[in-house]
């Protein structure tokens, strides 16, 4: 029964890895630290279930809320004093005891793991919790959440499905409006356009400076990996902003100070991999067989638009941004044709080929890629299909398909 | 009297065979369809605006119920096998494998061929999956696409702001109808056919209502799920209206002859859930072996809530079709459907709930698990999940299913001969 899982919940759990405190203002990233050191940090930080940043930054009173991938307007919730805190699962260290009983056995891992979170007390530091339509899981998760933690208030934000209308900007500024009062039972203030105008300008900085990362990561592939790259991407969804802004602007500073290694490679595009995140032990895969990833769907959040200028409604600035972002993923009805966009991408990218990195039972990803496989068919431009789950330890079939797809592009 | 173990059959019914005879007729005028003649929109069940795309003279085709259809007649799978040949795997929709399979081979079905769409609406409401499966049939057709984003319901009625939102995009749609047809929008037919819908969803609710009466004169998901054809596809028209007259008239003789879906009731049950349609027959037989009758379900809800109220109404047309929209059944929060469900189970005085939760339906199923978890230990229902899926018949385990129904009925059997003892000596 759900309500005795709770009763007895215990947050450091077997299967959770060593418990890592981190000093209440998070100095640990505030402070000027070697890149390395500083990546080994995150590392261990993206990999721990209990969310040690959250359990620091909340420990003086704070509030944090956790967002289901795979958008949320952050700066709405950091401009009613939350801290937006994107959630990813259990990753590989969490199993599933409680969740596969109240959700279903054919569903995908983020879903299941993050109900396990909740179920053994681990989300315990959240006040709340946004779940945005991206699909029927991620909807009905929000229900369950509400049900097993009936205190935390929770909100399914409609991200609306029709870009075309001229109607519906202005609904989603109702639902933004409808999701800042809700969260005021998780100890937000009163939404006003002023700290929104201030937040959407740190939101800009923190976009432009991965905006930059991605920039030098084209021009200089061997310069940062893209484990690297997206470990600190990773960390911009769990730190307070106004110290990942900063943080960024050292390890640019650093990156500058790297040397560029070069070596044969293949340019693809990682596409599927928009909610659930792979391991970064499969993500360092990638590079390892010789794939140089010039165009990722990993943690789209943080390329759903450019800048946002607050000038004006800020309110109706931020739907607009989201209404209108040429993003094209599985989980947003884009007026295009999905053979068309995906050949577009390849074409912008001057990607040799695509890897379709899809999290099992995730059905938006498996239904694209019916389509996207035949424009590429058409084209000629070849292209791997992987399938992972957050469970998974052994990449030895992964890798052997990889190194296969690799050497038939680079030896052809 | 029907004992466990024993065959029952469902004998033909007046209504049950208009309603075969409305089937037939709704394909043969399809097979006729298309081309110059008369345009063809597809539509999504949940949610949708056959009134409106009728008035502009379209003839409908709901690519949903013609995969139910060949479910039911054993035709699916190898619609579903050609899917997944052109890619689309294991855990896609058992719906969208049938529809896109079918579409690959030229439409042909056991009851006609299914023509190609010259518009495709795609009606968001309560499933995403509604939205790649339209996706793929606009690339591969090439038609017109119009996507309604219909909110999805977190409170017991419609926001303001949330029908705003539907009606601006209807009329965004009609203009779209407008240029695409050459047409001008007629109000005043539309008005006609809500008026017809209107007659229709009032004589469903009769019908469902019927439930609560004991013994139940009704099935509400078996037998439901035949009735629910002219409520869903012919909604707008007079043959659906004039249905459910003879419905009720049936439903009247039975309750005067003594005649009941079970000839001895002994369980009543609230459904939960898509039906295993290819393995219909056999699944009901499962149930009938018991004496148990479904009294309430929620799968005769995917068209619309009309018994919470939310019928069309010809004075306000587009206002009716907005909330409509958002009140198809799994456009409903968790918080919602749970606390239909246990309603039903009250109003209804049901024993038990029975959940059938679909293998390839995240909409339906994600969180069945938990609703069963809070039926039984917050509410205090005997509550049985059983799983396999809607069109795939590889996912029908009848030796299983029955095994756990046999259990589940027996220990009801068992508790309320316990639970009664007292009361007889009391």
């Amino acid at each position: 029964m759900v309500s005795d899982v709770l009763a007895g919940a215990d947050p450091d759990a077997s299967d959770s890895p060593p418990v890592l405190e981190l000093h209440g203002e998070l100095e640990e990233f505030s402070r000027a630290a070697p890149l390395d050191v500083t990546l080994r940090l995150a590392r261990e930080i993206v990999t721990d279930p209990t969310y040690p940043t959250v359990r620091a930054w909340t420990r003086s009173g704070r509030s944090a809320v956790g967002c289901f991938p795979v958008y949320t307007p952050q700066e709405l919730l950091h401009s009613i004093g939350l801290l937006p805190v994107a959630l990813h699962g259990g990753g590989e260290n969490v199993e599933i005891s409680h969740a596969d009983a109240a959700l279903g056995s054919f569903l995908c891992s983020i879903s299941k793991s993050t109900l396990e979170l909740a179920l053994t007390a681990r989300l315990a530091p959240f006040r709340g919790f946004v779940f945005p339509y991206i699909c029927d899981v991620s909807r009905n998760l929000e229900g369950i959440f509400a049900r097993v933690l009936p205190e935390t208030p929770t909100y399914m934000l409609h991200l609306p499905q029709n870009f075309r209308s001229g109607a519906t900007v202005r609904f989603l500024v109702s639902e933004y409006r409808r999701l800042a009062e809700r969260l005021e039972r998780a100890g937000a203030r009163p939404y006003a356009p002023g700290p929104l105008a201030a937040s959407i300008e740190l939101f800009n900085a923190q976009r432009s400076r991965i905006a930059e990362l991605a920039a030098r990561r084209r021009a200089h592939p061997g310069q940062i990996s893209l484990a690297e790259s997206y470990l600190l991407r990773r960390l911009g969804g769990l730190l307070p902003r106004e110290i990942h802004v900063p943080l960024l602007d050292r390890v640019l500073a650093e990156l500058s100070e790297r040397p560029v290694r070069s070596r044969d490679a293949i340019r693809v595009a990682l596409v599927g991999p928009f909610c659930e995140q792979p391991s970064l032990d499969l993500i360092d895969l990638l590079e390892q067989v010789g794939c140089e990833v010039v165009d990722d769907e990993l943690l789209p959040l943080y390329g759903w638009y450019g800048r946002i200028d607050p000038s004006g409604d800020p309110l109706e600035a931020l739907a607009r941004a989201y209404v209108e972002s040429p993003v094209d993923i599985g989980v947003r009805a884009a007026p295009s044709t999905k053979g068309g966009a995906i050949l577009d991408r390849v074409e912008a990218a001057n990607a040799q080929g695509v890897i379709f990195l899809t999290a099992k039972f995730c059905e938006p990803a498996l239904e694209d890629i019916v389509l996207y496989r035949k424009a590429l068919d058409r084209e000629r431009i070849p292209y791997l299909h992987l399938e992972f789950e957050e469970r998974s330890t052994s990449y030895e079939q992964a890798r052997l398909q990889l190194e296969t797809f690799v050497e038939s592009i680079l030896f052809d | 009297m029907t004992h466990p173990g024993e065959e029952v059959e469902d004998g033909p019914t007046s209504a049950r065979e208009q309603q075969r005879r409305l089937v037939e007729e709704y394909y043969a005028d399809l097979a006729d369809a298309g081309g110059p003649r008369k345009p063809v929109a597809y539509m999504l069940v949940g949610g949708n605006l056959t009134e409106i795309v009728r008035s502009f003279g379209y003839e409908v085709v709901f690519p949903e119920i013609v995969a139910l259809n060949c479910a039911i007649k054993h035709e699916s799978l190898p619609n579903i096998l050609h899917a997944e040949a052109q890619g689309y795997g294991l855990d896609v929709c058992g719906y969208v494998k049938n529809d896109l399979g079918l579409q690959e081979l030229g439409g042909k079905t056991p009851f006609g061929r299914i023509p190609p769409p010259d518009l495709l609406v795609c009606s968001f409401s309560g499933c995403y999956v509604y939205i790649k499966w339209w996706e793929a049939l606009a690339e591969k057709y090439g038609c017109p696409l119009f996507v309604l984003d219909v909110p999805y319901m977190r409170d017991e009625r419609p926001r303001s702001e949330e029908i705003e939102y539907v009606v601006a995009q209807l009329n965004e749609f009609i203009a779209l109808l407008e240029r695409t047809t050459g047409r001008s929008f007629d109000r005043g037919e539309l008005r006609r056919m809500l008026a017809h819908s209107r007659k229709a969803e009032e004589g469903w609710v009769r019908y469902l209502s019927a439930g609560r009466r004991r013994p139940s004169p009704i099935e509400a998901y078996f037998e439901a799920v035949f009735y629910m054809f002219p409520i869903n596809v012919l909604r707008g028209t007079a043959a659906a209206a004039d249905f459910y007259d003879t419905v009720d008239a049936e439903v009247t003789a039975r309750v005067r002859a003594g005649e009941y879906p079970v000839p001895e009731e002994k369980v009543r049950l609230v459904v939960e859930g898509v039906p295993p349609y290819p393995s219909y027959r056999t699944f009901w037989d499962f149930f009938r072996r018991w004496g148990a009758v479904s009294v309430a379900a929620t799968y005769p809800k995917v068209g619309g809530l009309f018994d919470q109220g939310f019928l069309h109404d010809p004075d306000r047309p587009l206002e009716s079709i907005a909330e409509y929209s958002m009140a198809a059944y799994v456009n409903q929060s968790w918080g919602l459907r749970r606390r239909l469900i246990a309603s039903y189970a009250k109003e209804f005085e049901a024993d038990a709930v029975v959940i059938h939760g679909i293998k390839s339906c995240r909409s339906f199923t994600a969180g069945q698990g938990d609703l069963r978890d809070w039926l039984i230990h917050e509410q205090g229902i005997p509550t049985l999940y059983l799983e396999s899926d809607h069109e795939d018949p590889r996912y029908f385990a009848p030796a299983q299913i029955k095994n756990r129904m046999d259990a589940f009925f027996e220990s009801l059997d068992r508790r309320r001969s316990t639970v009664s003892l007292p009361m007889v000596g009391a």
